[in-house]
């Protein structure tokens, strides 16, 4: 007989609901653990992961796939990669591990949510795998980054970064504690990984993955392709929890979960994932644009699994991918603007030819974005540097945590989109971030954001000095133009002439 | 810009492990200080103080009667980290899974008897539901403990628990082919819900479940109601297999207690971070008693029943108490 196949067992291994009778149903699965939304355990039977894997399989797997990903990193190490690459390229890695490394290990606490609360055996044994896919994800971006440390103090902020202040630290806390580390069990199976991780790792992990091997990273290509096999495996958590919820009458609730979670996903790839892919990634090695990954990825997968399980697209839709055009072009110039307050240094990526690029891309980008970018280089080649640099803070969205900002120069639409509770005004940075806020205004009301906290005078002196030291980044960590303004000379003898279209 | 006039160096590791003035070890660099919900004591997330999940984790959490100034410095014994995990474990089943391929070649199930059989669907295969609980139960600690070294044992452990699960579902399904009839895939639950042998365990699992502090949840689990139900439900029926001439399950248990003492390695060396403090000592005494009656009916109930080991009760309680005295409770 040998060995039995798993189809054979498998189903035995997730048959372990039972009823309980010294706790009560309710205790053992409390509604605030589960978020249930008044669907019965029974109903939950037909749950069924669509990806199977086993215990067996699982460490088998996975020990291949770390000691791949670690032997190319092994036979690398001595490569200098780092050293030799375009400085844009170890900006991008900073702000990659910074912003990614501790917000997989909170997803860890997410999986184990789903792990113990989940409605269905299936789930809880998958989301298992889940905790330990995070695990790994951490360790390996915790791990791969350190080996750095010794040489650029910036690397320090793959581990530091969530325990900081630091404005960005504040704004992935707030996405990811709001997509998934706060969140009941069967949100997070929407919001995490269906939402989160379907659609938004892949333009992290699979872009990124792909500008890396162009550049020549070859480790960081492996590791971010090798955490994006797991990826794809939990994420598919989410889709059959969807499934239950639709066909037991939940459909709205499902779609209002599925719609907080793209929105808050959208904010954090915009702001992290824009600049990398659109700037600081050298021209060369650009494969596609942020705006053209998020049509093929994002907008292309979304439509095609939301209208596979019967769910309808967002009602903000069409106003998101509008946002493609601008928002994270915003973000740049605030993040490359606001540099000393970022573990990272900004690559402004506005080169002649960057913004022939650019020009292509995004048609009307040297009217609007470009008209900044023209008074920078101004000041940058008369030497006035300190015009280029912030003294305060800007208004940011009680959202996001993400200046407030959009189209400047000739397309000007740059407005605040307040909204009241309860006696206090929030500011949001479109009607999407007000709309998340009020589906559950109760998850934000007394939260403060960083000018929120500038104000109260919790930050003092309540100037640019003030905030850096709140945010515990200080000279040696700040960052700087990454290319010390080199770029700005091809402007001194040839002001930027627009190509004819 | 009032900035101060040092600069930062670069440092040899992450600067929270500089100052230990050695080279830290891989586990350290990947495992240590990963928790940020645990830096403002007032507001666990970055949204309201407030609302309904900060108060469960500021609740059971950070106002749990057992506490410690610096939670961060516990460190597993084995320190184990993903990839030395994988390791291990890929190295465990593929013994195991060797046993499974040659036991079945030999087979090994015809030669049972089917008074044992009997037993192995009654006393074994209902095992499935406790491993889940206990994974379960794993997986809660994980997600509540003050500290990410805490909560990496917990992952492994909550995993071990999966694979003591599909061992038993794997066997479960195998034994069924032999004794068709006999229950094996088919009776498990009715067994876990009312055979009096699972009653005391299903009782202390479900009770431990719902126990939200995170330092109790720890101690029901890991100081009380794991080795309570490994010594009755392996350690003990391990015995009865080699008396009643099955090796395969002898050896099988042999292979996860391997895992078992691996988590009370871990629940001990926490155990000894816990009582540094002042109190913490008589509190775990304290919290490890009140669920102790509870854990012996368990390890009672199921022992009563199980054949050819007549002292597996007072063996099993015994090894729970010289497991609490080793660690200074």
């Amino acid at each position: 007989m040998a060995i039995l196949e798993r189809s054979e067992w498998y189903d035995v291994a997730r048959d372990t609901n039972w009823t309980p009778s010294y706790v009560k149903e309710e205790e053992l699965f409390p509604d605030q653990m589960t978020g249930g939304l008044g669907v019965s355990r029974d109903k939950w039977k037909s749950y069924d992961e669509p990806y199977k894997t086993s215990y067996p399989e699982y460490v088998k797997i996975q020990r291949e796939k770390d000691s791949a990903a670690y032997s190319v990193k092994a036979a690398l190490d001595r490569s200098q990669m780092i050293e030799t690459a375009d400085p844009g390229w170890a900006s991008i890695l900073k702000s990659h591990y910074g912003a990614i490394a501790l917000g997989e290990y909170a997803a860890m606490s997410a999986e184990a949510r789903m792990a113990r609360f989940g409605m269905a055996p299936g789930m809880r044994n998958m989301a298992t795998f889940g905790m330990m896919d995070e695990n790994r994800h951490a360790q390996l971006q915790l791990y791969f980054p350190h080996e750095h440390c010794s040489k650029d103090r910036q690397f320090d902020w793959a581990q530091k970064a969530y325990h900081t202040n630091e404005w960005a630290a504040i704004a992935a806390r707030h996405a990811f504690d709001d997509l998934f580390l706060s969140r009941d069990a069967t949100s997070i199976a929407v919001m995490l990984t269906f939402a989160f991780e379907t659609g938004f790792t892949n333009m992290q992990f699979l872009g990124l993955a792909a500008d890396a091997a162009e550049a020549g990273d070859y480790t960081f290509s492996s590791l971010i392709s090798s955490i994006q096999t797991d990826e794809s495996r939990h994420a598919q958590i989410g889709g059959p929890a969807l499934q239950v919820l639709i066909e037991n009458g939940k459909k709205e609730e499902a779609e209002r979960l599925v719609y907080m979670g793209i929105a808050r996903a959208w904010r954090i790839f915009g702001v992290l994932t824009g600049p990398a892919m659109d700037y600081y990634t050298p021209l060369s090695h650009r494969k596609q644009s942020f705006k053209e990954f998020m049509q093929e990825w994002i907008v292309g997968q979304f439509e095609r699994s939301l209208i596979e399980l019967g769910l309808d697209l967002p009602w903000y839709w069409d106003q998101m991918i509008a946002e493609f055009d601008y928002q994270h072009h915003a973000y740049h110039l605030g993040v490359w603007f606001w540099r000393p307050t970022v573990w990272w240094n900004p690559a402004a990526g506005v080169t002649p030819d960057d913004r022939d690029w650019l020009e292509e891309k995004y048609p009307g980008w040297n009217d609007t974005f470009g008209k900044c970018w023209d008074v920078i280089i101004d000041n940058i080649l008369a030497g006035r540097h300190e015009k280029t640099l912030p003294e305060t803070l800007p208004i940011v969205c009680n959202m996001s945590q993400l200046p407030i900002c959009a189209i400047p120069g000739n397309g000007w639409n740059v407005r605040d989109y307040p909204a009241e509770y309860q006696g206090r005004t929030y500011h949001f940075n479109s009607e999407i971030d007000r709309w998340v806020f009020q589906q559950d205004p109760v998850r934000y009301r007394d939260h403060m954001s960083i000018v929120d906290r500038m104000l109260a005078g919790l930050i003092q002196p309540p100037d640019l000095g003030g905030a850096l030291k709140y945010m515990n980044i200080a000279p040696g960590e700040c960052g700087e133009d990454a290319h010390k303004y080199a770029w700005a000379e091809a402007y001194r003898a040839n002001p930027y002439a627009k190509k004819a279209a | 810009m009032s900035q101060s006039p040092e600069l930062l160096k670069p440092l040899k590791t992450w600067s929270h492990l500089a100052g230990n003035r050695r080279r830290p070890s891989e586990y350290e660099i990947v495992s240590t200080n990963l928790h940020f919900s645990t830096d403002n004591p007032d507001a666990p997330f970055e949204l309201d103080p407030n609302f309904a999940m900060a108060q469960w984790f500021k609740k059971y959490r950070n106002q749990s009667a057992i506490t410690h100034p610096d939670w961060n410095s516990f460190r597993d014994p084995d320190e184990i980290v993903y990839r030395t995990y994988n390791l291990i474990q890929d190295g465990q089943e593929t013994y195991v899974f060797g046993l499974f391929d040659q036991f079945s070649d030999r087979e090994h199930d015809k030669a049972l008897s089917s008074e044992w059989s009997a037993v192995l669907a009654k006393l074994y295969t209902p095992g499935r539901y406790l491993w889940h609980a206990l994974q379960m139960m794993s997986a809660y600690v994980c997600q509540m403990a003050p500290a990410s070294t805490i909560s990496n044992c917990a992952t492994y452990q909550a995993a071990d628990h999966l694979r003591w699960l599909t061992h038993t579902a794997y066997r479960t399904t195998e034994l069924s082919k032999t004794f068709p009839g006999a229950g094996f895939g088919s009776n498990e639950q009715a067994c876990w819900e009312k055979d009096a042998a699972w009653q005391g365990i299903r009782e202390l699992m479900e009770k431990a479940l719902v126990t939200w502090d995170w330092a109790e949840s720890f101690v029901a689990l890991n100081l009380v109601a794991k080795p309570a139900v490994e010594e009755a439900t392996m350690r003990s029926l391990g015995e009865a297999a080699r008396h009643n001439g099955d090796t395969l399950l002898g050896l099988l248990i042999d292979a996860q207690m391997a895992d078992a003492a691996r988590h009370r390695k871990w629940a001990a060396a926490l155990v000894k971070k816990m009582i540094e403090q002042e109190g913490n000592r008589e509190r775990l005494v304290a919290c490890v008693n009140a669920w102790m009656p509870l854990a012996e009916k368990a390890i009672g109930g199921y022992c009563k029943q199980l054949p050819d080991v007549p002292d597996a009760a007072a063996k099993a309680l015994d090894t729970v108490k010289t497991f609490h005295r080793s660690i200074g409770l």
